[in-house]
C-alpha cells in the first residue's frame, strides 16, 4: 500500500521526516513526498492526490485543527498525525477510525473527558401533542403542567452543560503550546521497531534543538529530552578508544558536550558569533555604545585579545581555546549571562567536520527560509532536505554561509529598530 | 558537370586541367567521407536511441528521421529482440534493463519535470510534478532516469 508524506515547512519536521524515511525504505513502503507550508498547500496537495492514496502521514501539521472538516475525505482514508503543536484539536483526539495521532506515552495532554464535551443529538423539543383527547381537564392541566416542568428542567440541564463545556474547551484551547519533537517521536518509533541508527538518533537530537533554539519548549523539558537522548547516545557510542575497537575515523560519532551557547562559534569568529547570538546580544545590549564597551570589558575580563578574538575560531591560539568554556561562563556569570552553556551533542565524521547540533538547525532553517528564489517554492525544502544528509557536505556549508548571512541582517534590523524608536520599551 | 566538360576537354588533349580534375575529384572524396561519417554517426545514435527510449520512440524523433533511418532502426530492433529472446532460457533475457548492477529493489527519486500521471505495476497512479519525491521500484524507473525526467537520490 503506498502513502502520502505531508511534511511542514520546519527543521524538526525535517527531521522527523528523514528517520521515517529511512524507516520506510528499510521495509520497502512506497510513499510519495510533497512539503507543505501552510493551511493552503496542505489543503491543495491533499485534494491533488486523494485520488491515488487511501493512508496519509502528516508530520508537524493538523493535530490542532479538525482534520476532518477542513479536509473532507473519503471514509476508508487513514490518517497518521505526528505533530508536536499543542493543543490537540479534541475531535482529532475522539476519533477512532480515521485518525491516528503518534504521541508519546507520557506527554501529558490533559484532554477534556469525552462525556463534557460531547453529546448524542437528542430530540430535546418534544413535540407537546399531550393535548390527548378523552381526558378531564383538570386532569390534563396537570399533565400540562407536568410536562412544561419537565422540559424547563431539560433545558436548564442543557443549558449549564453547554455553558460548562464552553469553559472546558476555552480553558482546553487557551494557550498553543509544543509537546515533545516529533523527531523524537519518530525515533522512539524506530527504537521500538530495533531498527533505530546512530544517524536517526542524530536527527533526533537535531529536531529537538530545533525546538529549543526557536524557543518552543521550556529550559526543563529541553533537559528532560537531553536526558533521554543521552542514554541513545551511550548505547550507540559507546565504542572504547583503544587501539583495537576503535572505529575508523570516517564513521559518525555523536558526542555529549556541555558547550556554549554562541551560534556557530566554531564555523566564525568568536567576536562576531558574541555579536550575532541573540542571547549575548540581548544582555550585552550591543546596539547601544555602552553595550560595545561592555562587550570590550567582557573580552578583557577573560585575557582575550582583540586580533585573536576576530579571526576564525580554528586559528585562535590552542593556548587560549583550551579552557574556554569555562573562562566564558566564569565571565559571562559576573555580566549577567547565567545560562551561556547548554548541554547539547555535536557529530563528528572524517578529519573535518566537526558541528554542533545546533549549527545544523541554523543552517538547516536558513536553507529553507532562502528568499533568493531559484526556482519553485519547494526547492528550498528539498535543499534544506538534503543538507542533513551526510554526503552533502556542500549544501551544509551553503547553508552555514546563510545562516551567519541571516544572523547578521536579524541584529541589524533589531539594533537598527530600536535606535530609531521603531520598539521602545514600557 | 563542370568537372565532366573538364574532363571531356581533359580527354581532348588540354593536360593543363587535370590539376584541376584531380583537386575536384579530392574535393568530391572528402565530401563523400564527410557525408558518410555522417551518416554513420546518425546511425549510431538512433541505436543508442533504441537502448534509452525502448521500442517505441516518441514522434518528435520519428519526425527527423528518414524513412530508410526508420527501416533500419526497425531491423536493429528485431535483430535485438531475436537476440535477447535467444540468450537466458525460456523467456529471453531483457539486457535494456538494470544497465548498472542494482543495489536494491526500490530506490528514492526525484521528479526534475513535470511528467504527470505515471502507473506503476498495481495499477495506481503517481502524480509525477516538479520536484516531487517517490520511493518506487526500480525496474519502473529505470526508463525515466535515462531520459532525465526522474533524478536517482543516494539518502
Amino acid at each position: 500500500q503506498r502513502v502520502l508524506l505531508l511534511v511542514a515547512s520546519d527543521v524538526d519536521a525535517l527531521c522527523a521526516c528523514k528517520i521515517l524515511q529511512a524507516l520506510f525504505q528499510c521495509d520497502h513502503v512506497q510513499y510519495t513526498l510533497v512539503p507543505v507550508s501552510g493551511w493552503q498547500e496542505l489543503e491543495t496537495a491533499f485534494l491533488e492526490h486523494k485520488d491515488q492514496f487511501k493512508y496519509f502521514v502528516l508530520i508537524n501539521c493538523g493535530a490542532n485543527v479538525d482534520l476532518l472538516e477542513i479536509l473532507q475525505p473519503e471514509e476508508d482514508t487513514l490518517f497518521f498525525v505526528c505533530d508536536s503543536h499543542r493543543p490537540i484539536n479534541v475531535v482529532n483526539v475522539y476519533n477512532d477510525t480515521q485518525i491516528k495521532l503518534l504521541v508519546k506515552q507520557n506527554d501529558d495532554l490533559d484532554v477534556p473527558a469525552y462525556d463534557d464535551i460531547f453529546r448524542d443529538e437528542e430530540d430535546e423539543e418534544e413535540d407537546s401533542d399531550n393535548e390527548s383527547n378523552g381526558s378531564e381537564p383538570s386532569e390534563k392541566r396537570r399533565r400540562f403542567e407536568e410536562d412544561v416542568i419537565e422540559r424547563t428542567m431539560k433545558r436548564r440541564q442543557r443549558r449549564e452543560w453547554e455553558a460548562r463545556r464552553r469553559e472546558i474547551l476555552f480553558d482546553y484551547e487557551q494557550y498553543e503550546y509544543h509537546g515533545t519533537s516529533s523527531a523524537m517521536v519518530m525515533f522512539d518509533l524506530a527504537w521500538i521497531m530495533s531498527k533505530d541508527l546512530n544517524d536517526m538518533l542524530w536527527w533526533a537530537i537535531v529536531g529537538l534543538t530545533d525546538q529549543w533554539v526557536q524557543d518552543k519548549i521550556t529550559q526543563m523539558k529541553y533537559v528532560t529530552d537531553i536526558g533521554i537522548l543521552q542514554r541513545h547516545v551511550s548505547r550507540h557510542n559507546h565504542r572504547n578508544e583503544d587501539e583495537e575497537n576503535s572505529l575508523s575515523i570516517d564513521c559518525m560519532r555523536i558526542a555529549f558536550e556541555y558547550d556554549l551557547r554562541l551560534a556557530l562559534y566554531q564555523h566564525w569568529s568568536l567576536y562576531e558569533s558574541l555579536c550575532n547570538t541573540s542571547y549575548t546580544s540581548a544582555s550585552l545590549k550591543l546596539w547601544s555604545v555602552q553595550g560595545q564597551k561592555r562587550l570590550q570589558e567582557f573580552l578583557a575580563d577573560m585575557g582575550l585579545p582583540l586580533k585573536q578574538v576576530k579571526q576564525k575560531f580554528n586559528s585562535m591560539d590552542m593556548s587560549l581555546k583550551e579552557n574556554l568554556r569555562e573562562m566564558i561562563e566564569e565571565s559571562a556569570n559576573k555580566f549577567g549571562m547565567k545560562d551561556l552553556r547548554v548541554q547539547t551533542f555535536s557529530i563528528h565524521f572524517g578529519f573535518k567536520n566537526k558541528f554542533s547540533a545546533s549549527d545544523i538547525v541554523y543552517a538547516t532553517a536558513s536553507l529553507m527560509e532562502n528568499i533568493e528564489k531559484e526556482g519553485p517554492e519547494t526547492t528550498n525544502f528539498i535543499k534544506a532536505l538534503d543538507s542533513l544528509s551526510r554526503g552533502n557536505l556542500d549544501k551544509l556549508h551553503l547553508g552555514l554561509d546563510l545562516a551567519k548571512k541571516q544572523l547578521r541582517a536579524i541584529q541589524q534590523t533589531v539594533a537598527s529598530c530600536i535606535c530609531t524608536n521603531l520598539v521602545i520599551s514600557q | 558537370r563542370g568537372s565532366l566538360s573538364s574532363r571531356s576537354e581533359a580527354k581532348s588533349g588540354r593536360t593543363d586541367l587535370i590539376f584541376l580534375i584531380r583537386f575536384r575529384h579530392c574535393c568530391l572524396l572528402r565530401n563523400q567521407r564527410c557525408i558518410l561519417a555522417y551518416l554513420y554517426d546518425r546511425l549510431l545514435r538512433i541505436r543508442a536511441l533504441r537502448w534509452e527510449y525502448g521500442s517505441v520512440l516518441p514522434n518528435t524523433i520519428q519526425f527527423h528521421m528518414s524513412a530508410e533511418e526508420v527501416e533500419w532502426f526497425n531491423r536493429y530492433k528485431k535483430s535485438l529482440a531475436t537476440y535477447m529472446r535467444s540468450v537466458g532460457g525460456e523467456e529471453g533475457l531483457d539486457l535494456t534493463q538494470d544497465i548498472k548492477p542494482p543495489k536494491s529493489l526500490y530506490i528514492e527519486v526525484r521528479c526534475l519535470r513535470d511528467y504527470g500521471e505515471f502507473e506503476i505495476d498495481d495499477g495506481t497512479t503517481v502524480l509525477l510534478k516538479k520536484n516531487s519525491q517517490h520511493f518506487l521500484p526500480r525496474w519502473k524507473c529505470e526508463q525515466l532516469i535515462r531520459q532525465g525526467i526522474l533524478e536517482h537520490i543516494l539518502l
